[in-house]
């Protein structure tokens, strides 16, 4: 068959909901680039003015300008990454005769080094010895630790319709269609003590409440699935192992709300999963758990699945919505908030993927079930991304309140042979290092917060005593700059400065040094419209505090 | 034009605490616009009244009572009970930081003021913030577009520090959307479709881009190519010439000679807009090849020739008369000018109407 044509294209998307990068993406993977009249058709067939088309796509990594550019390898540069060797990979495929270029994080820390080529991610060390595979399981659950997302993602056939509803899947959206008000369901919720996993923790009950409450329609539920934070790779397990876990979280949340379509909003770099969300969507559909007369009963939800393109920000539920509505994926400002003005200004739940995941075991098990998982006051779980210098990284379910040294000496194995851990971020590399006693800190958020950090998302990266933290930090601090969308004045110039100030330049004494860095944190921190902006300055800020010695040689020696 | 809706709520008037004061204010008023109503002087670079709020310079932060970080002003609406500060030390700490921030990304921090309506905007603040300190030098931003040799419009985005003001002016106030921000963080870039010229862009040189621009990142050419005219500048609120829109503008002059043309922000058919011939067009004033005296042409030798006002009025009138006599008052058609002013369009039609008995009257701004 012969590729379609641009008009073919268009007419395909243009009058599905959120076009924009469905359309974008099809040209990308016909042409191998976007090129200036895959543009103008696009711009012609969207009704999108054509500067405002190709700034917007200048924003995404991953979308290519260049002829041939989506077959270039791109290599992950990370913190974790560039530890394990981005740059002999880069050499190697150099000599195997390809043009890589680097990419930021696509959530493989736990199978350094990724490469995504064309339209699939292999990972390994050198150019002949790339291979694909499906997300590494997370390790077995400890004898004693009681799991919610992870319960039943190590059995077999778990992914496929009939393997997830032998386990009971879908019986808490069955209970809750058959025998409860959509308000009894947020009741359950509340009481769980669910919030936000994604890193933000806002109450999950409050949220849907906030939506079901909220006038206007329709409304919907947005996933979001951009796992964008380095060193979190824990939503993929989860959509690759138990799709069905979060389609059915995301049912119960449309069930809750009255919302009538939904969206995933799946990171680039994961086109595997898009493959298994495609195929678990089709299959419920098919059994009648998605789409109208949902269950035999009037309740109608419609997903789809919508890919990003590579920016980091995208994770910021704002730039999400703006993202999907095909427009230049800066933040929103706030007040007002998706819960009343979210997709098309309407009112729109966007939780996480590991937060939707977990709703279903709650209505199965119950609240109190939920509540009971996490150690002293804290209520239920949180999944955990380990990486980098680990005896075993992996994705590891912990209790909220389990003490940091518990996960890493004890479920992780520890340091490598012959090492101490040095540093450990915190939240992917947005709640900056953890370092010497502060290493003695409980995952929650109220322990975490009381060290200048925050638990996040959920991703702890590993540093032991061979590494260097000034360009740890300043790879750390690359990234932000990179992703920073340029929106607001302290994040754009302030993560620049930054990155200067790490590689060696800026002011030749420690005290100017230390003065100006300082200031740029601050005003970072105080000022900057959003999260991104306001939480890279933690990673210079636990630098100064814990490294202070390290940092006078790096400025004093350049 | 934003409307603010009305000032009370079931009589009660809507009222805020701002710098311990209690003050009302208008349903769907921002701090900013509350703030700004009671003398506070808020510094912003982002802002420009007439687009929407846009949250980017950060330079209006206030503290609000409950609010963990200091919110923007401009995007903040006003609540009633909120308690607000505009000016605490840890504000103008902040705001003085973030000024030095953004002088240490751009090429020059002066620009001769000729360069547009809001050039100097982040020089008063740096001046106000005693902020040419010199700190967090590194990296300029922005790639200066020397190539686009259009001659109206000055691209110097090395002195651009991506408010985006002159996107959203295009878009918002023009409609025209012919430039967008291309690239992300440190690397925006201010760019037409593909990065190339205005001129092969949906640009209708209207200037508002130039006018919104508080760097000088963006210049009037026109009115640069005289900045070395001799002189201080004045300025004289009229109404541009050429349609019948009534454009205000602020004429510049030195001297005897116009040197550039302001929009005016607070012209009532305008607010700030104009058009490439309202803005650009005014060195025919001055122009060696305008007609300075009235001409008529000779019946013998078929030239024009230099005549008395009154001998041509006395020409044209012959003829306008021997037209009706020839060929009835019907064969006069007047079409008066849209660059006339109503009190001449008005005599226009007197004359063709009560002049020559005919309606055969139009004005070439209808077609």
């Amino acid at each position: 068959m012969s590729d379609p044509t641009n008009a073919e294209l268009v007419a395909r998307w243009k009058d599905e909901p959120a076009p924009l990068l469905p359309l974008l993406h099809d040209f990308h993977e016909r042409d191998g680039h976007l090129s200036e009249e895959a543009l103008r058709a696009v711009s012609k067939g969207l009704r999108i003015p054509i500067a405002d088309l190709f700034g917007t796509v200048t924003f995404y990594h991953h979308f290519s300008r260049d002829a041939g550019g989506l077959n270039r390898p791109r290599v992950c540069n990370g913190p974790v990454c560039s530890m394990r060797g981005t740059e002999i990979l880069i050499a190697s495929l150099r000599a195997a005769g390809h043009d890589p270029h680097v990419m930021p994080c696509p959530g493989r820390c736990d199978q350094p080094v990724p490469v995504i080529h064309g339209g699939t991610v292999l990972t390994g060390r050198t150019a002949s010895t790339l291979v694909s595979g499906p997300s590494p399981l997370p390790p077995p659950a400890p004898a004693g630790v009681e799991e919610c997302v992870f319960a039943g993602i190590r059995n077999p056939g778990r992914a496929a319709l009939a393997g997830y509803r032998s386990d009971g899947g879908y019986e808490g959206l069955t209970r809750a269609v058959a025998t409860m008000s959509p308000g009894e369901v947020i009741d359950v919720i509340d009481a769980s003590g669910l919030a936000g996993r994604g890193g933000a923790g806002f109450p999950t009950g409050r949220k849907w409440r906030a939506v079901a409450d909220a006038p206007g329609g329709p409304k919907t539920i947005v996933c979001n699935a951009d796992e964008g934070e380095p060193g979190c790779f824990k939503d993929r397990v989860l959509m690759d192992h138990d799709p069905h876990g979060t389609i059915e979280g995301m049912a119960l949340a449309a069930y809750a709300t009255g919302a009538v379509r939904g969206f995933i909003y799946l990171r680039y770099e994961y086109p595997e999963t898009f493959d298994i969300l495609e195929g678990a969507i089709a299959e419920a559909e098919a059994a009648g758990l998605l789409g109208d007369g949902i269950l035999g009963t009037d309740f109608a939800f419609d997903l789809m699945v919508r890919r990003g393109a590579g920016a980091y920000i995208c994770g910021e539920e704002t730039s999400l919505l703006n993202s999907l509505e095909g427009t230049h994926p800066f933040p929103r400002n706030r007040p007002p908030f998706p819960v009343t003005h979210g997709y098309e200004n309407l009112p729109t739940v966007v939780n996480n993927v590991e937060t939707l995941a977990s709703a279903p075991p709650i209505m199965v098990h119950g609240a109190d079930w939920y509540r009971g998982l996490g150690l002293g006051d804290h209520s239920g779980t949180k999944v955990i991304s380990l990486s980098g210098d680990i005896a075993r990284p992996g994705n590891y379910e912990v209790p909220i309140g389990l003490p940091l040294p518990d996960l890493l000496h004890v479920l992780a194995g520890g340091p490598l042979p012959g090492r101490t851990i040095q540093a450990v971020t915190m939240a992917g590399l947005s709640g900056g290092f953890l370092a010497g006693a502060d290493l003695d800190v409980s995952l929650d958020e109220p322990s975490i917060r009381s060290k200048g950090s925050f638990l996040g998302a959920g991703g702890i990266m590993v540093f032991d005593d061979s590494r260097d933290m000034i360009r740890v930090t300043r790879e750390s601090m690359e990234f932000f700059a990179e992703e920073s969308c340029g929106k607001c004045f302290p994040c754009r110039i302030g993560t620049q400065r930054l990155v200067e100030r790490l590689e060696g330049d800026g002011p030749r004494s420690v005290e100017a040094w230390v003065d100006e860095v300082t200031d740029l944190n601050e005003v970072m921190k105080k000022t900057s419209a959003c999260g991104l902006g306001q939480a890279a300055p933690l990673l210079t800020e636990s630098l100064i505090r814990y490294f202070p010695d390290r940092v006078r040689r790096h400025v004093e020696k350049g | 034009m934003k409307q603010n809706g009305s000032p009370s709520t079931n009589g009660t008037a809507l009222t805020l605490t701002l710098d311990g004061e209690k003050v009302t204010f208008s349903s769907g008023e921002t701090l900013y616009e509350v703030a700004e109503r009671h003398g506070r002087e808020i510094p912003t670079l982002c802002y420009d009244p007439r687009l929407e709020p846009f949250g980017g310079c950060r330079l209006c932060v206030v503290e609000l009572e409950g609010a963990r970080n200091p919110v923007a002003s401009c995007t903040m609406e006003a609540q009633p009970g909120m308690r607000v500060r505009t000016r605490t030390a840890a504000l103008e700490v902040q705001r003085r930081i973030l000024m030095e921030m953004v002088a240490s990304e751009n090429r020059d921090t002066d620009v001769d003021p000729m360069h547009g309506y809001a050039s100097q905007e982040m020089a008063d603040l740096l001046d106000r913030y005693d902020a040419r300190t010199g700190r967090f030098q590194g990296a300029l931003s922005g790639t200066s577009r020397p190539d686009d040799d259009n001659p109206f419009i000055k691209r110097d985005y090395e002195n651009c520090i991506s408010c985006y003001r002159c996107v959203r002016v295009c878009a918002e106030q023009e409609g025209d959307y012919a430039i967008s921000v291309m690239n992300r963080g440190f690397h925006t870039q201010i760019t037409t479709e593909f990065g190339g010229l205005l001129k092969d862009s949906a640009c209708t040189f209207c200037g508002q881009c130039i006018q919104t621009c508080p760097t000088g990142a963006l210049g009037d050419l026109k009115a640069l190519a005289n900045r070395d005219v001799p002189g201080e500048t004045e300025t004289t609120r009229t109404i541009c010439p050429y349609c019948g829109v009534g454009c205000s503008v602020d004429v510049m002059t030195r001297g005897e000679k116009i040197v550039g043309i302001l929009p005016a922000m607070d012209g009532p058919a305008n607010e700030g807009s104009l058009c490439v011939k309202g803005q650009f067009a005014f060195d025919f004033v001055h122009h060696p090849d305008r007609l300075a005296t009235p001409f008529v042409r000779d019946d013998e030798t078929g030239e024009l020739r230099p005549a008395s006002w009154d001998e041509a009025l006395d020409f044209a009138a012959g003829k306008l008369n021997k037209v009706v006599k020839d060929h009835g008052r019907r064969a006069v058609y007047g079409i008066a000018s849209g660059r006339a002013p109503h009190e001449a369009a008005y005599m226009m039609q007197r004359f063709i109407r009560a002049g020559f008995g005919t309606n055969h009257i139009d004005n070439c701004s209808r077609a």
